[in-house]
């Protein structure tokens, strides 16, 4: 059978002010009717410019070499026109986000109806009969209401399925999906994974995959090219790439992924040092040698090309493909670090019960027509974020508090640091009700508890250079005078494991691995007891997130700081936390010891949460939702 | 393990050429800047450069009279000829550049000294605080400008001075909403929450951490001001209500030269045309830095 899709030395680069940069360097892969290919790679490795490229949405600065063969015809060669005409047809595409994919004006209906109208030429009535078969195709229940509905009045997962309809419309042998699941709930990706393979199954579409997440990429993909600085570096069937990857890069990715055990204190990730090249020269040498720990002098002046393996289908650019070794592990740390012992809690928080307005201002003020003259009546909306929560840290101790958006797990975070007013209930810290702290109690407070945010964007101060953002605690709590402010700014770093050298640059000259470090010695300079982790890892990439999740484990056991360490992602939360609460609609639902939590979880939602980040679940439709879960992903469906 | 070692080597060897291709990449950058951005600067440094040396460039004083070279065209002796009372039009264009500029400057100065500071604060405290400001604002633009200037001027003595307070109180609602819209889209960042976070005061949060990022905003904004203050000054004056005579003011002189304008154009057309490479040239700079400051304007060139 004649190839679905095949890219022949696909080259991609986009022309810029400072000269061109390559995004994708000479890609050749072949997808085959009714094959399922995942696309793997960091953010920067050029595997969503190679989907762009298909799809013909890269914008006019880019210049695309090489061949895009697609049932036989050259899409690159294709005059615009009779691309597009491809492209909506025989080739459906859904995107990472899908809070902006749909038009916010339109029905549902009418978006998922429109492809076809376009393309098949279908009268207005059938196609939206067809809009609302395929709704219910996607599992969608109550298919002609939601067919009626706006975008806005569905939830993430239910607007990912509309879409993934609106691709299916006019049935195109190829599918292609950029990180669809990426800014979902991981109870919510499970679904759209599982309804995937079995559209897959039923259909017998092909699937290009584009995703960072492994573990996604092994539930749905036949097989893996991983890409790495513009180069693909190893392509082949799914369980070799997976369980035996030829390409250093590939172990590295693989190794540094958390898995779902708890880990004693003591234990460290597998990391991939340094960073990725911003400009790339394969020409030159391997562009993973100086990350790579089986380089070879060899590796480092000449270039290598794709090396089959013997087992055939299976290639990778390196030289010592088929010798390479388990990923080397960081030492141990000779002090394990002191357990952490239980008794006074420097943490105590009790009956916290925090409410929002929903409705506030203006839109409070409403008339009623109800018997008589009309009245006007100011009503406000209230709903709990945190409702009758009550834990407690002792000092050097880790609690992970996991639990899907909007769940109430970063304003509880926010309350203990009083960034946010407490409502009722009461907060302790070190034995002091904080709502009673003034003076310098508060200052002393400030100084003690200390927070890590999420966004590596918009974390740091874009006009402070990095040496006086982390000066700045210093002088405010008194730490530091002129003369050793530098000396200390410059311990910070090396805390953090930076060059000393970043005193002087600025943000936007950081990665946002270096940025977040910067963060990280920024909430450390004050010398703090306490520490909240809101979701420090989450936008970083998986070997940026090992380093990460590696370096608050270290600081951990050097200062025996106490975290609360919240996340989505229960995986990485088991990485540090010595115990677990799990945080369901603004109230925790369970807590215990990590090890316990996870291998016995009493709770019904921590078992749905458990069984979607379990990621070797065999393909298509084989693993249920376990029974108790129906109940929670009812929340999907919002109003209307 | 050996390999950290070597991969700080590649680190090195990777930031190696970067040292030497610096001097091209600082040209490269020079040569990327807009060209409204080039031409504006070059022309208000050239205004500049005017204003300061009026006094030294000018062929004559800008109040000498050459009683019989009245309404002399331009010629060599007279660049820009002579008025009714046959004084040199170019000098005294040269000297009403310093009037433009201290009425523009000084107006952007005082809406900025209340507008900021306002803007900030609303941005900063939100809840009642902001609302009265905004509002007050709001009742501010509810009257025409020129309206108010005029009822103020007509029924108090005139003086450049006081035409400068007004123009600048009259700017200081675009001022502060601007300040006020950046203020609010930076209190979201995380980096605010940090400096909560840290018991910070008010004061430290508005000026080291929220003024250095309204910054470029504020100097695009500041341009426009300017152009509206020498416009409005200079219809003020061309309607007797702002500068008097005998005072070189561009308003002033086109004013007065109106009723010569069949036989003697060039005393109006002289003030005008100065009047307008002002107002251009201080415009381009506000674009094009605009163009470069504006991360949503980046990425289309």
């Amino acid at each position: 059978m004649p190839p679905l899709l095949e890219l022949r030395g696909l080259t991609v680069r986009y022309r810029g002010e400072s000269g061109d940069t390559t995004a994708a360097r000479d890609i050749s892969l072949v997808l085959q009717p009714g094959e399922a290919l995942g696309l793997v790679g960091e953010s920067g490795s050029g595997k969503s410019s190679v989907a762009g490229a298909v799809l013909d949405c890269l914008g006019p600065s880019t210049r695309i070499d090489g061949q895009i063969m697609f049932e036989g015809q050259d899409l690159l060669a294709l005059p615009r026109p009779r691309r597009r005409a491809v492209l909506g047809r025989r080739i459906g595409a859904v995107f990472q986000d899908p809070f902006t994919a749909l038009n916010p004006a339109l029905r549902i209906g009418a978006q998922i109806a429109e492809p076809m109208m376009h393309h098949l030429r279908m009268r207005p009535a059938d196609a939206h009969r067809r809009a609302e078969a395929l709704l219910v195709e996607m599992g969608i229940a109550r298919a002609a209401d939601i067919a009626r509905a706006f975008p806005h009045q569905l939830s993430g997962g239910m607007k990912q399925r509309a879409l993934i309809a609106a691709a299916l419309a006019c049935e195109p042998p190829l599918l292609i999906l950029d990180e669809p699941t990426t800014a979902l709930d991981v109870t919510v990706e499970a679904q759209i994974l599982r309804l995937l393979a079995e559209l897959r199954q039923r259909k017998s579409i092909s699937v290009l995959f584009v995703s960072h997440n492994l573990g996604v990429v092994r539930r749905l993909c036949d097989s893996v090219a991983v890409m790495y600085a513009s180069q693909l570096v190893e392509i082949g069937p799914a369980e070799r790439v997976l369980d035996r990857p030829a390409h250093p890069y590939s172990l590295g990715l693989l190794a540094s992924r958390p898995p779902l055990e708890a880990a004693p204190r003591g234990s460290r990730l597998p990391a991939i040092q340094g960073q990725m090249p911003i400009a790339p020269q394969p020409e030159l040498a391997c562009v993973f040698a100086p990350r790579c720990p089986f380089c070879e002098p060899r590796c480092e002046t000449t270039s290598q090309s794709m090396v089959e393996m013997p087992s055939g289908a299976h290639a990778a650019r390196c030289w010592k493909t088929g010798t390479l070794g388990p990923w080397p592990r960081q030492a141990i740390s000779a002090q394990a670090g002191p357990a952490f012992r239980p008794g006074d809690a420097l943490v105590n928080v009790t009956g916290l019960r925090r409410e929002f307005a929903t409705r506030s201002g203006m839109s409070a003020w409403q008339v009623s027509f109800t018997g008589g003259l009309p009245r006007l009546r100011h009503q406000v909306g209230r709903v709990a974020a945190v409702d009758s929560v009550s834990l407690t840290i002792s000092p050097g101790e880790v609690l992970g508090l996991v639990g899907e958006s909007g769940c109430g797990k970063s304003t509880l975070g926010r309350i203990i640091l009083q960034l946010i007013r407490q409502g009722s209930g009461s907060v302790e810290f070190d034995g002091h009700d904080l709502a009673m702290l003034a003076g310098s109690d508060r200052h002393d407070f400030r100084r003690q508890a200390q927070i890590v945010f999420q966004n590596v964007g918009s974390s740091l101060n874009p006009r402070l250079s990095v040496g006086d953002a982390l000066g700045r605690p210093l002088t405010l709590f008194g730490l530091a005078d002129r003369r050793t402010r530098a000396a200390q700014v410059d311990a910070l770093l090396e805390m953090v494991r930076l060059p000393a050298s970043y005193r002087l640059r600025f943000p936007h000259e950081l990665s946002g691995g270096e940025r977040q470090r910067v963060a990280i010695a920024r909430a450390l300079a004050s010398k703090p007891r306490f520490l909240v982790c809101d979701e420090p890892v989450s936008a970083l990439d998986v070997s940026v997130q090992a380093t990460i999740i590696n370096l608050l484990a270290d600081l951990r056991d050097e200062f025996g700081l106490a975290y609360l360490f919240i996340s989505h992602d229960l995986a990485v939360v088991a990485q540090l936390s010595d115990r677990v609460a799990v945080m369901y609609r603004g109230r925790i639902c369970e807590t215990g010891p990590t090890a316990e939590v996870l291998a016995a979880p009493r709770h019904p939602y921590t078992r749905t949460l458990l069984a979607s980040a379990v990621d070797d679940l065999p393909a298509a439709g084989v693993a249920d939702t376990p029974p108790a879960a129906s109940e929670f992903l009812a929340v999907n469906i919002r109003g209307g | 393990m050996a390999w950290p070692i070597r991969a700080s080597a590649t680190a090195a060897r990777l930031t190696e050429p970067a040292v030497l291709t610096l001097p091209t990449a600082a040209i490269r950058r020079w040569r990327r800047l807009p060209p409204a951005l080039l031409i504006g600067a070059a022309m208000v440094l050239v205004l500049l450069i005017v204003a300061a040396l009026a006094q030294q460039i000018a062929p004559y004083p800008f109040d000498q009279m050459h009683i019989r070279d009245r309404f002399s065209p331009p010629s060599l002796r007279y660049l820009a000829g002579t008025d009714e009372y046959g004084r040199d039009v170019f000098s005294r264009v040269l000297i009403g550049s310093q009037l433009s500029l201290l009425l523009g400057v000084s107006a952007t100065v005082i809406s900025m000294g209340i507008g900021v500071p306002l803007g900030l604060l609303a941005g900063f405290r939100r809840g009642l605080l902001d609302e009265v400001v905004m509002r007050g604002l709001d009742l501010m633009m509810a009257f025409p400008p020129i309206m108010l200037v005029l009822l103020i001027l007509a029924i108090t003595p005139p003086s450049i001075m006081k035409t400068a307070v007004i123009i600048g109180v009259l700017s200081v609602p675009p001022i502060a909403r601007v300040t006020r819209s950046v203020t609010l889209d930076l209190m979201s960042g995380e980096f605010m929450e940090a400096a909560h976070a840290r018991g910070e005061r008010t004061w430290y949060m508005l000026l080291r951490e929220l003024l250095p990022n309204v910054w470029p905003v504020l100097m695009v904004e500041a341009s426009l001001r300017v152009v509206f203050a020498v416009l409005l000054g200079a219809v003020l004056s061309f309607l007797g209500f702002g500068v008097q005579p005998p005072s070189a003011d561009w308003g002033l002189m086109i004013s007065d030269g109106r009723e010569f304008v069949d036989d003697a154009p060039w005393i109006s057309i002289a003030p005008g045309i100065a009047m307008g490479l002002t107002v251009i040239g201080i415009s381009l700079l506000g674009d094009g830095l605009r163009e470069v400051l504006d991360p949503r304007l980046r990425g289309r060139r």
